[in-house]
């Protein structure tokens, strides 16, 4: 992909014996690198009218784009030090992201996001000095680095430690049990924040669960284990229980959340089955997650500051008043959903024939009709939203407002992504067919 | 006729088939001429309605869908064509944005994506175990092989999808609640056309994945039985115009799954069940074409669809009632009508099948549900067209009102009931060749023999069908649902128990109240676990350090001392000194007294003085003790 794989990595620091700061881009990297500059141009947009309701609009540029920074630092970390490190960096910068506001719900927010953070990556730590010790070194792009020599008759207990990594990097992604954060940290965040975090920062926890168990750790030794048992266990209940708890939450943006929750282990599921299609499903609904709920926060935003309603039921007869802006939702909404032929359709088609194809025995067939069961609660929570906006019969909460469509700095990235999550869909060999080469090199 | 396939590759990955043979031809074509008089009908139908744009826009994007649908060769087409149809026809339920409308609109979509959902799972399912979702390619793979575990529940799943769509039992719910709300034309395609989608689907699993499976025919059949008999019961006791088509729609949807099943189990000699299926579900559009259309001629004149109060609308208007009448002698399966003959073709196949026991007992149910056909559609007839309405005045109304209807809207309703009529007359000339050109989408191999449809015994089942519907319209609906009103005249009364409604005593409470409640709970649960762990453990070892606390001015005595002047000062102010309150502060000012005070004990405290003064005192209090001393001694 674009010829810069197998670059040798640039290094910028020894730390000690093997142990560097590098960076280089592999396919994996320019995969994510170009999903987060896609939504850093777009949500970078929208923030210029939205930073001007919300204030302090300098200081939000400044953390955007240092984490912008950090970020690309992140997905070109050639070892498993440099990704750590970036990954803490990232933490630390996106903290004033959700604290912009300053009131006292949003610094208890970000401590809470601080805590779950910081704790989630020392379970990461914890896992990367154990590691260590039994590779051959931390580099990445290659599936394992395990040594098998150091390895002999320790499996067991690297099966532990790689658990905790899971569970540890598995904070970032919100996956159950410590998911905690994004609940409380999203609805207080700016609204371009929140898309960021929904979008991006909670793919990082993707990304380095796919250095750790592909890169590093390889699927080979995982398959079969106790651990992807337990790990396709937590993926399908975080499934399940995000989009149930979303389905009964009233507050938009709490509820985008939780869908974000359940939406990012769709892709967690993909990837601890350890199989080819379900990887390139993974991959496939890391690009298309990132557009959806990049698009359903911005639209929260609108709702926000537009429209001055936080409340789903007071969002009755909106499309009324910004069809536009509703149209646009409404795609993300079935796409999210998964309705044929939008982009969400082909990505949980991947996850569940993958799902199906794995031979992971009850995992095989129960993930896909978890994974259903869930879309019907995505249905049951984002599609209200669309029909009480455009039919709102006699209960229509929205007379006070001007038939107006948004500023043009918040629609065009809002109609540009909702076109992406439904044209990528319909035309999705371009992607497919890089998720693919992908997903074969470790696979 | 030759098949011609198409296909589009790259469209979501898998790549769109689509396939041109015989019965996907005419039932293009008939959704194309059914959407045709729709539209037309719309125009004067929609005139006053409020959004006209965006139902225009919805029927078309649902014509193309509904033909993606019926032109599909592969499952996944199918499927992308049926949920696009699914969302753009809600808008046809939500079209008037009156409560029931939007109700009905809720169960409609829920039963959509629940539906939607069921066949994506059956397609993982299908597609795991044959690599493809092609018709045709799946109908070769299977041959032969006996079914198994995983191939019937990839068949239920998507039979549940398609069946929800065509009306089945149990997943009939929505249809007796949406087609009354949407508008007229609306209703007509809904019932028309939308259902014969899901009918595809079934006879696809019937004909390709299940051939010859007898526990596939059987279900289908038993399926195909609940719903004809429920679906005529609960239009029998139906009270509204729209509502008792509707019903009557589930009901016939049940005589065609009834055929589907027969063409299973007959499946290599099932000419007769095939033809008569398709002959059925071509019937079927044709008919609820007209009726519709005409129910919404009534309620355009009288924004009603209550039949007592619509009672005698069509007495004077011979062509409403001549169109009205075209449909219900057809859909009442009378001789010399087009529903005749394809009742006669499935009652055929189920003779033909022979056996005793159930068959007997399915044979029964048909013919006593064609009986009931017949008895609603006389009911509508009789009241509409033939009674006089209770209300004499409005009665007047009606009979004066002869521009009831636009030129081009009675062109809409007319020309598919000439059809109807020309259709029906001549079965062997015009039916028969239709029925041949479905033999490649039904995997006949040989045509089927000509069949006498005015022989003895297909007469004599007719006979049986209007005996019982004569039967159920004189003793069950002139007597059980009528009664005589105050005034006099007979009206119809509701006599349908309320908790028997499925939708609202099972599906809502189970969907919307307990597993969302139960489920809510117990993830609720492990959403706090961790939570619930962070808190206790602050609460608990890891308990922040108290704030440093300032400590307030003053002393326990000043406070105490400053509030009750406080309180005074507040009694004061509302009372007495209304006028020119005190705004002072008793508790801060003691406070500062009592500094103050404690200021200057501190300076005399310190000073030298004090030292000798207290010096004074204790030598004085020494030398009254030697003094007390001395006088006690």
């Amino acid at each position: 992909m674009f010829g810069m794989a197998g670059m040798s990595p640039v290094r910028l620091l020894t730390l000690g014996e093997g142990l560097t700061i590098s960076f280089a881009a592999d396919e994996l990297s320019v995969f994510f690198m170009g999903i987060t500059t896609l939504i850093w141009i777009l949500v970078g947009i929208y923030a210029i009218a939205y930073m001007k309701h919300e204030g302090r609009s300098g200081q939000f540029f400044f953390i955007y784009a240092l984490l912008y920074v950090v970020l690309i630092a992140l997905d070109c970390s050639a070892n498993l030090v440099t990704m750590y490190a970036c990954y803490e960096l990232m933490t630390l910068v996106s903290m004033f992201l959700v604290a912009h506001n300053r009131s006292r719900e949003a610094i208890m927010a970000t401590l809470k996001y601080l805590f779950y953070s910081l704790c989630g990556a020392y379970l990461g730590l914890f896992g990367i000095f154990y590691l260590n010790h039994y590779c051959r070194d931390l580099d990445f792009g290659s599936a394992g680095r395990l040594d098998p020599t150091a390895l002999a008759g320790q499996e067991g207990t690297l099966l532990v430690v790689v658990f905790l990594m899971l569970i540890g990097f598995g904070t970032k992604a919100g996956m159950f049990p410590i998911h905690g954060w994004l609940p409380t940290a999203h609805p207080v965040a700016p609204s371009p924040a929140s898309a960021a975090l929904s979008a991006i920062i909670v793919k990082s926890g993707v990304l380095a669960t796919i250095r750790v168990v592909y890169n590093i750790v390889g699927a080979d030794f995982l398959r079969g284990t106790w651990v992807q048992t337990a790990w396709m266990s937590l993926t399908l209940l975080t499934v399940f229980m995000g989009s149930m708890l979303a389905f009964r939450e009233p507050v938009v943006k709490k509820r985008f959340a939780y869908s974000t929750v359940s939406q990012v282990s769709y892709i967690l599921f993909g990837l601890s089955l350890l199989q080819e299609q379900a990887f390139t499903g993974s991959l496939l609904h890391i690009w298309f997650h990132a557009i959806i709920k990049c698009g359903l926060f911005l639209c929260a935003g609108v709702f926000l500051v537009v429209c001055n309603r936080r409340r789903v039921d007071e969002l009755y007869g909106i499309g009324r008043k910004m069809p536009v802006m509703m149209w646009c939702y409404t795609c993300f909404a079935l796409a999210l959903v998964g309705i044929p032929p939008t982009s969400g359709f082909v990505s949980k088609w991947h996850l569940a024939v993958g799902a199906l194809e794995s031979g992971a025995g009850f995992f095989s067939w129960f993930g896909p009709l978890v994974l259903l069961i869930s879309a019907l609660l995505t249905a049951g929570y984002l599609l209200p939203i669309t029909m009480r906006g455009f039919f709102p019969g006699a209960d229509d909460r929205c007379t006070d407002l001007a038939k107006k469509e948004p500023p043009l700095l918040m629609l065009i990235p809002l109609i540009v992504l909702a076109a992406l999550a439904v044209l990528l869909g319909v035309f999705p060999n371009g992607m497919l067919s890089v998720c693919r080469d992908l997903a074969g090199l470790w696979l | 006729m030759r098949t011609m396939r198409f296909y589009l590759p790259g469209i979501c990955g898998y790549g769109l088939s689509f396939q041109l043979d015989g019965f996907r031809m005419v039932f293009a074509l008939l959704a194309v001429f059914a959407w045709t008089m729709a539209l037309v009908a719309s125009i004067e139908y929609m005139k006053h309605d409020k959004h006209p744009g965006r139902y225009y826009f919805f029927t078309i994007v649902t014509l193309l869908a509904t033909l993606g649908v019926f032109l599909s060769a592969d499952f996944f087409t199918a499927l992308i064509f049926f949920e696009i149809m699914s969302f753009t026809s809600y808008t046809w339920v939500a079209q008037t944005e009156k409560e029931a409308a939007l109700r009905a609109a809720d169960t409609y979509l829920a039963v959509a994506v629940i539906g939607g959902l069921a066949i994506l799972m059956g397609l993982f399912l299908l597609y795991h175990m044959y690599g493809t979702l092609d018709f045709e390619a799946l109908g070769r793979l299977v041959q032969g092989a006996q079914p198994t575990t995983m191939r019937y529940a990839a068949g239920v799943c998507i039979l549940i999808g398609f069946g929800a769509k065509a009306g089945m039992f149990p997943l009939h719910i929505w249809l007796p609640k949406a087609h009354p709300v949407a508008p007229a034309p609306a209703s007509a395609l809904l019932s028309g056309m939308l259902t014969k989608c899901g009918i595809f689907g079934a006879i696809i699993l019937a004909s390709r994945l299940f051939a010859g499976d007898e526990a596939w025919g059987i279900m289908i059949l038993v399926l195909g039985a609940c719903t004809m008999f429920i679906g005529a019961l609960l239009a029998v006791f139906a009270l509204d115009l729209k509502r008792t088509l509707a019903c009557s729609s589930v009901s016939q949807i049940g005589f065609i799954t009834t055929g589907v099943g027969m063409c299973d189990l007959l499946f290599g000699e099932h000419a007769l069940a095939a033809h008569g299926t398709m002959l059925h579900m071509i019937n079927h559009s044709l008919i609820k074409l007209v009726l519709f259309l005409s129910a919404g001629i009534i309620y355009m004149n009288t924004h009603e669809l209550d039949l007592n109060k619509i009672r005698g609308f069509g007495r004077r208007k011979p062509f409403l009632k001549g169109c009205f009448l075209a449909g219900a002698l057809a859909i009442g399966g009378i001789p010399l009508f087009s529903g005749y003959i394809s009742k006669s073709l499935l009652h055929e196949s189920i003779l033909e099948y022979g056996g005793g026991g159930w068959i007997k007992l399915l044979e029964i149910i048909f013919i006593v549900s064609g009986g009931m056909t017949v008895a609603y559609m006389t009911k509508l007839f009789v009241t509409v067209f033939v009674e006089k309405n209770a209300d004499a005045a409005l009665q007047e109304r009606y009979d004066t009102n002869r521009e009831y209807m636009k030129p081009f809207t009675a062109a809409a309703v007319g020309i598919p009931a000439a059809g109807l009529l020309l259709w029906g007359w001549m079965p062997h000339r015009l039916m028969d060749r239709v029925a041949e050109l479905g033999s490649g989408f039904f995997a006949l191999e040989e045509a089927g023999e000509a069949v006498h449809y005015f022989s003895g015994e297909n007469l004599i089942g007719a006979a049986y069908s209007i005996a019982i519907g004569a039967f159920v319209y004189l003793l069950v609906i002139r007597r059980l649902l009528m009664k005589k009103n105050e005034a006099g005249a007979k009206v119809l009364v509701d006599r349908w128990p309320v908790w028997l409604d499925l939708e609202n005593s099972v599906y809502r409470p189970i969907l919307l109240g307990f597993l969302p409640t139960l489920f809510g709970l117990l993830c609720r649960i492990f959403d706090s676990l961790l939570d619930g762990a962070v808190v206790l453990l602050r609460k608990t070892i890891y308990r922040d350090t108290p704030l440093p606390r300032y400590y307030s001015e003053g002393n326990a005595l000043t406070r105490a001392l400053g509030k009750v002047l406080n309180l005074w000062r507040d009694l004061a102010n509302h009372t007495w000194r209304r006028s020119h309150p005190v705004e002072k502060d008793y508790v801060h000012l003691l406070a500062i007294k009592s500094d103050e005070i404690a200021q200057s004990n501190l300076i005399i405290t310190r000073s030298v003085s004090f030292g000798l003064f207290l010096f004074g005192v204790g030598f004085c209090l020494m030398l009254f003790y030697v003094i007390a001393g001395d006088l006690h001694f």
